[in-house]
């Protein structure tokens, strides 16, 4: 494909001019569009062989880059020689049968054991230039082969478009598996769900930290809805708000240093800021309707929220720093939870109409507001991978609420969470 | 494409659903809290045409005669609800408080907590602030029927706690409400 010699070409100006040009991106907010043939090969045992390990990493690395809708996979059932040979300098590889599949890109991979000690060697290459687009060398154990499939999968986003994908990421969710609502943590595939909390009562509304490896969410645990900060791997806890009323949605600010959030303290619901340590910073919105669910813009100067006060609940932005509000959501009755993308250019929404949610995106000035999602069941929390392409969120359908993801566009809906309880309200990690 | 086929089967699916809309509550009263409660009138009438059973079951062995004043106001206190996506109070609402009102008076030493709740629809946050308001419209109205406002904390657990999980008008009627616990 011509795009894909124009990107080469541009990595290679790029690597000449000594990394100092990014490379080009490919939006993919039209997947289909533009999919690059690509060749999965098999990872090949490099000392002695162990079952399971290259069709467990095929699997994660093949469902990661199809999520991306960037690639058509190359029947493996068409594969000539080359593939069974361990050829991890691009000198070594036969591109002309790789070419006469018609793939452009392509995957080879080797592993070895050392005692329990595993290295998976990965290469990306580029068929048409011939050249090495990607090496990496990944050091663990058995166990960390999915781990390492989401790695490579997010390096391959980045050698080919220029920004690394999410797979490594994590999402919380909360969950009733328990018979009590508590925040679980997974992969982005659904892999390694997790319990982290053990409150018996309520657990609401998780956010990720920025940057540390920390979750803030709202709890009954103390009698009131109180907000909570945890640290995921020491577990440590703490109540970081506990006004009466009210202390829900929390939203760290980008930049990690403040946390939006609803309290009710003076008997009515207002959106206010916080510091980590939980003394209000500053009031963001002073109105007689309800105020709730703030998503903070990527730049941090503006919170959209939910409020009631022309009537029904709509979408609003208020400016951090002036508190001017202006309305986002005119079309539609019900419209709730707002996510800003990371990357600054849209707004996920949940539209109720006809007893169902629906995902819609809008830009933040108001226009092109587009329907992602159709079909039965609600469909409700839309939130950002941190590269902007995808969004999580749940579906309540038959009776069972799910987590999905999707891509920014509403293609590519996947379930990732696994069936036997209500799973709700997920949140995507940044890099993690 | 087989895409926007299934967009008009979705559409014709929305239309037909909106034809069949959901049902409509007559408006609710618009003077909640100012209003001057009109005992008189209530007292005359029966206690109160609501079909809920109290929330909390007596031992066996206690007689009513025994029954402490707490238990004798837990028994009595009773639910109100609320319209979708409202807060108001409805003519019910206030004949059943009015009620409430008179049993919370003649056991002064009550606390009561009560808990504002929604039905499932429509956001969890937004849900959470919205029975807040309900339990403190309702907490107003006991107020202003003369109970004292020290005796009677809030909380809302927005659409978490229903009292009918099923996806049904009926349901969803039962779970917008506010309830009375007596703390003991």
């Amino acid at each position: 494909m011509r795009f894909l010699r124009f990107l080469f070409l541009s990595l290679l100006a790029s690597l000449l001019f000594a990394f100092s040009a990014t490379a080009i991106e490919i939006e993919i907010s039209s997947p289909g569009e533009q999919t690059i043939p690509l060749a999965i090969t098999k990872l090949l045992p490099m000392t002695a062989p162990q079952a399971g390990i290259a069709e467990e990493f095929q699997q994660v690395l093949e469902n990661d880059l199809d999520l991306s809708g960037l690639f058509d996979l190359v029947d493996p059932a068409s594969f000539l020689g080359d593939a069974a040979k361990l050829t991890l300098r691009s000198i070594d590889v036969d591109f002309a049968q790789w070419k006469l599949l018609g793939a452009e890109a392509l995957i080879k991979g080797g592993y070895r054991f050392e005692g329990d000690k595993m290295t998976i060697e990965l290469r990306l290459y580029d068929v048409i230039t011939r050249r090495l687009l990607t090496g990496r060398r990944y050091l663990g154990k058995a166990k960390d082969v999915r781990r390492i499939a989401h790695a490579f999968a997010d390096q391959v986003m980045q050698g080919l478009t220029g920004e690394l994908g999410p797979f490594s990421s994590r999402i919380a969710y909360i969950s009733n598996r328990t018979g009590r609502k508590e925040l679980y943590m997974m992969d982005v595939d659904g892999d390694k769900p997790l319990r982290l909390t053990d409150h018996r009562t309520i657990v609401l509304n998780p956010d990720f930290a920025p940057k540390r490896k920390e979750m803030i969410f709202t709890s009954y645990k103390a009698g009131n809805p109180d907000l909570y900060r945890k640290e995921i791997y020491t577990g440590r806890e703490s109540r970081m708000s506990l006004k009466e009323g009210l202390n829900i949605g929390g939203r760290y600010s980008p930049d990690g240093r403040e946390v939006a959030l609803t309290l009710s303290k003076d008997k009515n619901s207002e959106l206010y800021l916080i510091g980590t340590d939980g003394t209000i910073h500053k009031r963001l919105t002073k109105h007689y309707g309800i105020d709730v669910d703030p998503s903070w813009s990527p730049d941090g100067n503006r919170i959209a929220f939910v409020s009631d006060r022309r009537g029904n609940p709509n979408v609003f932005i208020v400016d951090v720093h002036t508190l001017d509000v202006s309305r986002l959501t005119f079309e539609g009755k019900y419209n709730a939870t707002p996510a800003w993308s990371p990357k600054g250019d849209r707004i996920a929404f949940a539209r109720l109409e006809d007893k169902r949610f629906d995902i819609f995106t809008i830009n933040p000035d108001g226009s092109d507001e587009r329907r992602l999602t159709f079909g039965p069941g609600s469909k409700e929390h839309p939130r950002w991978s941190p590269d902007g392409r995808f969004l999580v969120y749940s579906l309540d359908r038959d009776n069972e609420k799910s987590i999905w993801i999707m891509r920014a566009d509403g293609t590519g809906a996947r379930r990732i969470s696994a069936p036997g309880g209500d799973d709700t309200h997920p949140a995507w990690s940044g890099r993690w | 494409m087989q895409n926007l086929s299934t967009r008009l089967l979705v559409m014709l699916f929305v239309l037909t659903l909106l034809a069949a809309g959901c049902a409509k509550k007559p408006v609710a009263e618009e003077a909640v809290v100012e209003e001057t409660p009109q005992v008189s009138v209530v007292e005359e009438q029966q206690p109160v045409a609501v079909v809920e059973e109290s929330v909390n079951e007596m031992p066996s062995s206690s007689s009513s005669s025994t029954m402490s004043a707490a238990e004798k106001a837990a028994a009595g206190l009773m639910r109100v609800y609320f319209d979708f996506d409202q807060y108001l109070l409805t003519d019910v609402a206030k004949d059943t408080l009015a009620n409430n009102a008179k049993l919370l008076k003649a056991a002064p030493g009550v606390m009561v907590k009560i808990e504002g709740h929604c039905d499932e629809r429509g956001s969890d946050e937004y849900n959470l602030a919205l029975g807040e308001k309900r339990a403190l419209a309702t907490k107003n109205y006991l107020v202003s029927l003369g109970v004292s406002a020290s005796r009677l904390s809030v909380i809302s657990y927005g659409e978490e706690m229903p009292l009918d999980p099923a996806k049904t008008e009926t349901a969803w009627a039962k779970n917008r409400r506010a309830e009375f616990k007596v703390k003991r």
